[in-house]
């Protein structure tokens, strides 16, 4: 699972109201080596969750100093693009699980991949 | 059998040889395509003959009479089910002298007559010499009773006080069956075991099954007996003896006439036993408890065409002369003697076991529509989720282009639009457009994991309750995925989550199967793909049910519910909304699809944007025996499938608060719309 797709990605137990974002808990990380393309990265960072990235890549030990905030202009900050990239594309969990912040409830993360099912019980 | 040998002779107007020749070609491209048998025009020692295979109802001896004749023949193969057989001559002469005199040539045999069309082959194709024994357990002692035994069996049933309405069974062409000691019930598939029956076992049975205790294949008398008897063309489907039902030991004497039984495993083996007259088959262990056994109702069965070493399996065996032909069956009348069980079974085989499992229902039943949520994701968990692990390397390999429309919606986004592809599958969409922060999701791990390490973004969720969050995605796209919904409430819960995860003024594309495959006289590739030209005379055993009414389209009133769902044929027209549609299980397919079959498969439909088969259907099986019994080695999973009928999927639709169909259109068999989310909602 890549902070991309934990970005994106919320407790979907019922009567949850707070499921968002995820809390991280990873045994096994992996870093890949992907293309960057800074335009995609630029056009991405609005649609992100800011701070659920940080806080994600910080737990994971890549946070590479990103600060907590956007600072403006950072289209033109190749340096910042790469960092964002590396964070976002690059960083993967491979083994561990996501925790719901309100139920606890944890879904498994195996061979890279979230299991989000829920049993017949919590939908 | 014998062969007439009659030739109808062409005439020798050019018009006339020139129509052979049409058809030869026509022959010869049909056996490339599908068989990826190449012919070639100079002559050479081996040539092929078209429709005088054993899978055109041609049996080998007639063949190789007619073959003989037209000079020293060294080797003749005839592979199982296939429309054509292979010939090799000692010169080059003789095989010119075949190809002159048979070429076009109206072959008259015991049972039907072909026109063989004859093409030079460079080599001829063996097939892989599988050396196969007999299932774990599973026990053929032939000439178990002598004629006279046999006679006296016989002689000893009485018809006319079987329980069954004899007339009726006739009418339906049904086997007749009579059970002594305990009846068993075919609604439950178990017997009433406080309820002996008045007739214990005749007394003709008690030297042969006392001669089955001195041979040690039995230590307790068995108190059941189930006599079968099956005309040419009947059957019995394949199932195991319930576990709970009778003990380990399952004898069954084959009188009157031979058959060939066959195993199958829940890996996908098949193994053709041969029973001849007079034989007992012994069941333990394996063969008894795990493995399924059944007679395919036909008329002929494949048998070894000599009594060699390997008279009970009915395999091929290329390297001896002999191979295989056709018998005829006759009428065989099975005695199976079981002892009724009377604790809970306690076998190795958990899976194929009613005493351990607890949640299973009985597999000899088939699906019914759902009527209530659980009962809908049960059916769901059985004929999607299942099916599609099982075969999603297979699956994937058959799903390598994606849709131009599909393209089309997706590259007319904008750059850094989020897309969530909700059924994604093995992935086809979610690199179409680099641009995009494209995330999929799906039911099947299998599936998923294809994704991942293809790169893309992915994770596992059921498509009614998807892990994001509410008016995060600037576009989604569910590409057949809702027909797989097996309730109305679910295929419209599935519609709004996708609603749901969009942005206002977001876009969602839907495409499911459509009843309709012929849409402005056009027929979709799903059905022009329906090989018309060699289908094996030997039918399959269909699970058909009754035939349904005709549609009411003037009304729009949907199909009426089936009761139990029927399986579908292949390649052709839909005649009912719900249905299980069959994926044949092609062995060692990888991912790549380097396996030839695949290879076959993609070379038959090279045009960019189709699917050989489309992103619902399955297999793209181009060989034409799809769905018949020439395939019948490879595993079979049936998918449910509801159909949507034209505007149905519209009306789903507008029942989705804030949304409204953009445009909706018919593409190459499917149903789809664009919807779009009222821009003017206030999201909270």
């Amino acid at each position: 699972m890549k902070l991309l797709t934990h970005n994106m990605l919320t407790s979907h137990v019922k009567g949850v109201t707070k499921g968002y974002p995820l809390l991280i808990k990873a045994t096994e990380v992996k870093v890949n080596d992907v293309d960057f393309n800074p335009q995609f990265v630029c056009r991405m960072i609005p649609k992100l969750e800011w701070s659920a990235l940080v806080e994600a890549a910080d737990l994971l030990g890549h946070r590479q100093d990103l600060p907590s905030e956007l600072v403006p202009d950072y289209e033109k900050n190749e340096d910042f693009l790469k960092k964002v990239h590396r964070a976002l594309l690059e960083v993967e969990v491979i083994e561990g699980c996501l925790q719901c912040p309100e139920s606890g409830r944890e879904f498994p993360i195996s061979r890279g991949i979230p299991n989000m099912l829920l049993n017949e019980d919590e939908v | 059998m014998e062969c007439e040998g009659n030739y109808v002779k062409a005439g020798r107007r050019s018009k006339e040889e020139k129509k052979v020749f049409r058809k030869q070609l026509r022959a010869s491209h049909t056996l490339l395509k599908h068989e990826g048998i190449r012919t070639t025009r100079q002559p050479t020692k081996s040539l092929v003959v078209a429709n005088g295979g054993l899978g055109n109802g041609v049996s080998r001896e007639e063949l190789s009479a007619v073959l003989r004749e037209m000079g020293a023949m060294e080797n003749l193969v005839m592979p199982p089910h296939k429309p054509f057989a292979f010939v090799t001559y000692r010169c080059e002469e003789d095989a010119t002298n075949a190809h002159t005199r048979l070429n076009g040539q109206k072959l008259l045999c015991a049972e039907n007559s072909v026109v063989l069309y004859l093409s030079y082959v460079n080599s001829v194709t063996h097939q892989k010499a599988v050396a196969e024994t007999l299932p774990q357990g599973l026990v053929l002692v032939e000439d178990f009773v002598s004629p006279e035994e046999e006679a006296q069996l016989l002689a000893a049933v009485d018809w006319s006080s079987a329980h069954e309405d004899v007339s009726a069974q006739k009418a339906l062409k049904h086997r007749r069956v009579k059970h002594y000691g305990f009846e068993f019930r075919y609604d439950n598939n178990n017997v009433d075991k406080d309820k002996p029956l008045p007739a214990c076992l005749p007394g003709e049975c008690l030297p042969v099954l006392e001669r089955c205790l001195r041979d040690g294949h039995i230590n307790i008398m068995p108190d059941q007996l189930t006599i079968n008897q099956y005309e040419s063309g009947q059957g019995i489907p394949p199932h195991v003896d319930t576990h709970s039902a009778f003990e380990d030991t399952i004898l069954s004497l084959s009188l009157g006439a031979k058959a060939v039984m066959e195993f199958r495993h829940p890996d996908g083996r098949v193994v053709a036993v041969v029973l001849p007259s007079r034989s007992l088959l012994v069941m333990k262990g394996e063969s008894r408890y795990l493995w399924t056994h059944g007679i395919t109702p036909r008329k002929f069965d494949l048998v070894p065409a000599c009594e060699s070493q390997s008279a009970a399996l009915a395999s091929p065996d290329v390297r001896t002369q002999s191979g295989l032909t056709l018998s005829k069956r006759g009428t065989r009348t099975s005695f199976t003697f079981r002892k009724i069980r009377h604790e809970r079974c306690r076998c190795a085989f958990p899976s194929a076991c009613d005493s351990q499992r607890t949640t299973s229902p009985s597999p000899a039943s088939p699906p019914s529509l759902p009527c209530c949520r659980a009962d809908a994701a049960l059916l769901e968990e059985e004929y999607v989720h299942r099916v599609y692990d099982a075969i999603a390397s297979h699956f994937s390999s058959t799903r390598h282009s994606p849709w131009p429309h599909v393209c089309q919606f997706l590259n007319l986004l904008a750059p850094g639009s989020v897309l969530a592809d909700v059924g994604c599958g093995n992935g086809k969409y979610l690199g179409v457009n680099p641009e995009l922060v494209a995330v999929g999701c799906d039911r099947s791990g299998a599936l998923v994991q294809i994704c991942a390490d293809r790169g893309f973004h992915a994770f596992v969720s059921d498509a009614l309750s998807v892990p994001l969050r509410t008016a995060s995605c600037d576009a989604c796209i569910s590409i057949a995925v809702i027909h797989h919904f097996s309730t109305q409430e679910r295929r419209l819960a599935a519609v709004r989550e996708l609603v749901r995860l969009l942005k206002p003024g977001g876009q969602a594309l839907v495409y499911v199967w459509a009843f309709e495959q012929e849409y402005n006289k056009q027929k979709s590739k799903y059905l022009k793909d329906h090989n018309r030209d060699s289908s094996p005379t030997q039918n399959s055993s269909k699970k058909t049910q009754e035939p349904h009414g005709e549609p009411d389209t003037q009304r729009h009133s949907y199909y009426p519910a089936e009761d139990k769902l029927s399986v579908h044929t292949n390649r052709t027209a839909f005649n009912s909304q719900d249905l299980l549609v069959p994926w044949h299980l092609k062995e060692g397919n990888k991912q790549d699809g380097k396996d030839s079959s695949c290879r076959l498969s993609s070379r038959t439909d090279p045009r960019p944007g189709c699917d050989s088969s489309r992103e619902a259907t399955h297999n793209p099986d181009s060989k034409p025996c799809s769905d018949t019994s020439g395939c019948s080695s490879a595993p079979v999973f049936h998918r449910y499938y509801h159909v949507f009928q034209q505007g149905e999927l519209e009306q789903l639709c507008s029942q989705v608060a804030g949304v409204k169909v953009k445009s909706s259109y018919h593409d190459q068999g499917n149903w789809c719309v664009v919807l779009e989310k009222d821009p003017s909602l206030q999201m909270i």
